[in-house]
């Protein structure tokens, strides 16, 4: 198996504005296969953009080094970048231009140029459906239309590797499909190596071969989604959202004594969703055993004992949220 | 290379392609030129200054009306108001008759050059050989008289040494009368002699050109101030300021591009630092020197001068734009907002233009002012323009400021280059 990308000890320290440091990311290693859809899984803030700008040589890491192709990302910078496509998480396109001329000109600059340059701007325009509108400036599109051209812009030079930063934030359930698939596509048809970031384990579930988790700027599992789901073992997850009645230490702690299987109970209270919209998420209380069906009446009824009521009960199978939750206490949040 | 060019083109055609960037590149910067430089001199510069005086014939005889011919001929930039008033009512009388308190209110607001006014008797005295007095009145220093008075002096000159003539020569015929016992000529006969003996001699100091001819070019108590066409300070001085609006405005569209991460979708692609830097600096130097060349281009449409020197004016330009966008990349680091930006390249733009000697020379300002003024890189721009547009100066003597201009970039482009935010 080649390696695409290979990063060791990336670490990225930042000066906050009151002069403290903020560590964004602390010491990665990844490897990265050819041909495969890697997904840096982990929460806002996590440091997977700036993971991703150190391996595409946007930022200077503090220390550490990445190739790609076998490039050095900081002492052989062109011969790197000519391998990489780049989908950053803005739009980064210029919203007084047409799609078309954000295209033509970001080919240009690969040294495209004339029938070549028109001809992949036609494919690409093509491939993500924008051939109606092509000529509408930017600004004038959908945030989907948006993200589509910003994909596109990233596919000009026909890279063997891209890189996707969480492209498909703010966009609505058919478009956030449409990027799905196409990214399927790059890997299952023009055999293209994929570093995909996102938030969202269902996404990581549907796309990666493989998966990085990463929590406060590093990587705290890697491997293939069986292999991470086996890190938990073979326990069943119960998702039990509750009232508003506060469930206290002293009776999680009780649960896990009484109940025969639990082998971990975790409590997140209610929490405002967004600054100031009212709303707050259910609380929630997760409990790992090792068989979760047989356990789920006996949970219940000391729930029930204890006053607090219960909203919903779910039992998941182990998968990527399991593993998120086993390994940092926190559920990966929307 | 030719991505460096690349970028450059897209970045003006970005900026030119939006109609609010328009209108501070072409429309208000135009319009600035055209307003000050119509009020600092006349329009096209083309035709002859013209001197507004004021002229009031009390006396009305033939001889007073020779007087004002005479005073048409010794200076042909005088407009002689009312007489000579013309359709567009230079004389701005506005259709209101002339009196003498209306016309001393005149010369005294410096409305006109001067007021003459020719007393009632004027004729007579003149030919009765007894003094008269024509009344001057004019602001202009009585130590450093100015062409109307000059021209007054010389008409008066000719006037009385003529009248002198004839007086001498009606003594002379009298005593010669009366030594010689010839018989006393008449009345008529007499005049007629002396007459045509004034007409002679006033004639013949007419033929006789005056021993210095004043011309208006010539004065020191031209209120123009020296600018031959309100175009040659106009045009250099808005063209300064609006290089400095539209070449800092940069630090906006810097902020922008790293915000809307333009910039770093650059830094993707195999492109060097200092490709996307240099591609940048160009583009703002290109659109500076745009800025520039729609400035002068309407003073030129106007009769400005450009001097002798097209390589000379051409490389002060460069220098100053170079220097202002130096400044943009110095300062772009430490901008946090687009509003912030805004806020600071008015506030450069506006003190740095009037302390260089955008609106108006430093010539008229006090010395101090002028010493504080070469803080701003325009003062360093307007003495090289001034050289060349206004004394036709060579390459040498701008040499000077153009090495200040250059060093000021090099030590800006150093600070900004050195902090240019690619993060
Ligand atoms: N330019 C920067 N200056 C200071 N702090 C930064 C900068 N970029 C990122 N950070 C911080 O680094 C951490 C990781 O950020 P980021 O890599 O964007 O996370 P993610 O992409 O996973 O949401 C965050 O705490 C963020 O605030
Ligand atoms: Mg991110």
């Amino acid at each position: 198996m080649k390696t695409m990308v290979e990063a060791r000890n990336l670490r990225k320290s930042y000066k906050r504005a009151d002069g403290s440091t903020i560590e964004a990311v602390k010491g990665v290693d990844l490897d990265i296969h050819q041909g495969e859809i890697f997904s840096l899984l982990g929460p806002n803030g996590a440091g997977k953009t700036t993971t991703i700008s150190m391996i595409s040589g946007l930022v200077a890491p503090t220390e550490g080094d990445a190739t790609i192709g076998g490039h050095s990302i900081t002492k052989q910078p062109m011969a790197a970048k000519r391998l990489m496509g780049f989908v950053p998480q803005e739009i980064a396109l210029y919203p007084e231009l047409s799609a078309r001329q954000n295209l033509a000109f970001f080919g240009r600059m690969y040294g495209l140029g004339g029938k070549k340059l028109s001809r992949r701007v036609d494919e690409l325009i093509e491939f993500v459906d924008l051939a109606d509108r092509q000529n509408d400036r930017i600004d004038t599109f959908s945030g989907g239309m948006k993200r589509r051209v910003n994909l596109a812009a990233g596919l000009l030079n026909s890279p063997p590797l891209i890189y996707m930063d969480e492209p498909t934030v703010g966009i609505d359930p058919q478009s956030r499909r449409r990027i799905l698939d196409t990214v399927k596509l790059l890997r299952d048809e023009q055999d293209m190596t994929v570093l995909y970031t996102t938030h969202l384990m269902e996404e990581a579930q549907e796309l990666s071969d493989r998966v990085g988790i990463m929590d406060h700027g590093e990587i705290i599992a890697m491997g293939t989604q069986a292999e991470l789901t086996q890190q938990v073992g073979e326990e069943d997850r119960l998702e039990i959202t509750t009232g508003a009645q506060n469930v206290g230490e002293a009776l999680t702690e009780r649960m896990q004594q009484d109940i025969a299987g639990l082998t971990r109970v975790l409590y997140n209270p209610p929490e405002p969703i967004g600054e100031n919209s009212g709303e707050s998420t259910p609380a929630r209380l997760t409990v790992f055993a090792k068989r979760g069906r047989t356990a789920l009446p006996q949970i219940i009824q000391t729930l029930d004992a204890a006053g607090i009521d219960i909203q919903s009960v779910e039992v998941r199978e182990p998968d990527l949220e399991a593993v998120f939750l086993a390994l940092t206490g926190r559920a990966l949040r929307d | 290379m030719r991505s460096i060019l690349t970028i450059i083109y897209n970045d003006l055609s970005i900026y030119l392609s939006q109609r609010g960037n328009l209108v501070g590149l072409l429309v208000i910067p135009v319009l600035l030129t055209l307003v000050i430089g119509w009020s600092l001199g006349r329009i096209g510069g083309g035709g002859p200054t013209r001197l507004r005086v004021d002229l009031i014939d009390l006396d009305r005889s033939d001889l007073s009306a020779h007087l004002i011919e005479e005073l048409r001929a010794a200076n042909d930039a005088l407009v002689l108001c009312p007489l000579d008033n013309d359709a567009d009512d230079y004389c701005r009388l506005e259709d209101e008759p002339l009196d003498v308190d209306r016309a001393i209110q005149r010369a005294h607001s410096g409305r006109t050059r001067a007021l003459v006014v020719i007393p009632a008797g004027y004729a007579d005295a003149l030919v009765d050989f007894r003094t008269v007095t024509i009344d001057f009145y004019s602001r202009s220093d009585p130590m450093q008289p100015g062409p109307v008075l000059q021209g007054l002096n010389a008409v008066l000159q000719r006037t009385s040494s003529a009248s002198m003539t004839k007086g001498v020569a009606a003594a002379l015929l009298d005593n010669l009368t009366t030594a010689a016992q010839l018989p006393a000529l008449d009345e008529e006969t007499r005049d007629s002699f002396l007459n045509t003996l004034y007409d002679r001699a006033l004639q013949l100091s007419t033929e006789q050109p005056p021993a210095v001819l004043f011309r208006v070019a010539d004065s020191a108590d031209d209120s123009e101030g020296g600018i031959d066409n309100g175009f040659n300070q106009s045009a250099p001085g808005m063209g300064s300021l609006y290089v400095m609006f539209t070449v800092l405005g940069g630090m906006a569209v810097l902020l922008r591009e790293r915000r809307q991460w333009t910039l770093q979708r650059l830094m993707a692609l195999p492109l060097s630092r200092a490709q996307i830097l240099g591609a940048k600096i160009g583009a703002y130097f290109t659109l500076g020197m745009i800025q520039f060349f729609i400035v002068f281009a309407v003073g030129a449409a106007f009769g400005m001068d450009f001097g002798s020197n097209p390589p000379a004016l051409l490389a002060v330009m460069a220098a100053f734009v170079l220097c202002i966008t130096a400044l943009t990349f110095a300062l772009a680091p430490w901008i946090k907002s687009e509003g912030q930006a805004r806020g600071l390249v008015l506030l450069l733009s506006l003190s740095l233009a009037p302390l260089g000697g955008a609106w108006w020379p430093l010539e008229i300002v006090p010395e101090f002012m002028q010493t504080i003024g070469h803080l701003s890189p325009v003062a360093w721009a307007m003495d090289a323009f001034q050289d060349l547009i206004w004394y036709n100066g060579a390459f040498p003597d701008v040499l000077p400021e153009i090495a200040v201009l250059l060093a000021a970039a090099a030590v800006l482009f150093a600070i900004g280059i050195r902090s240019f935010k690619y993060e």
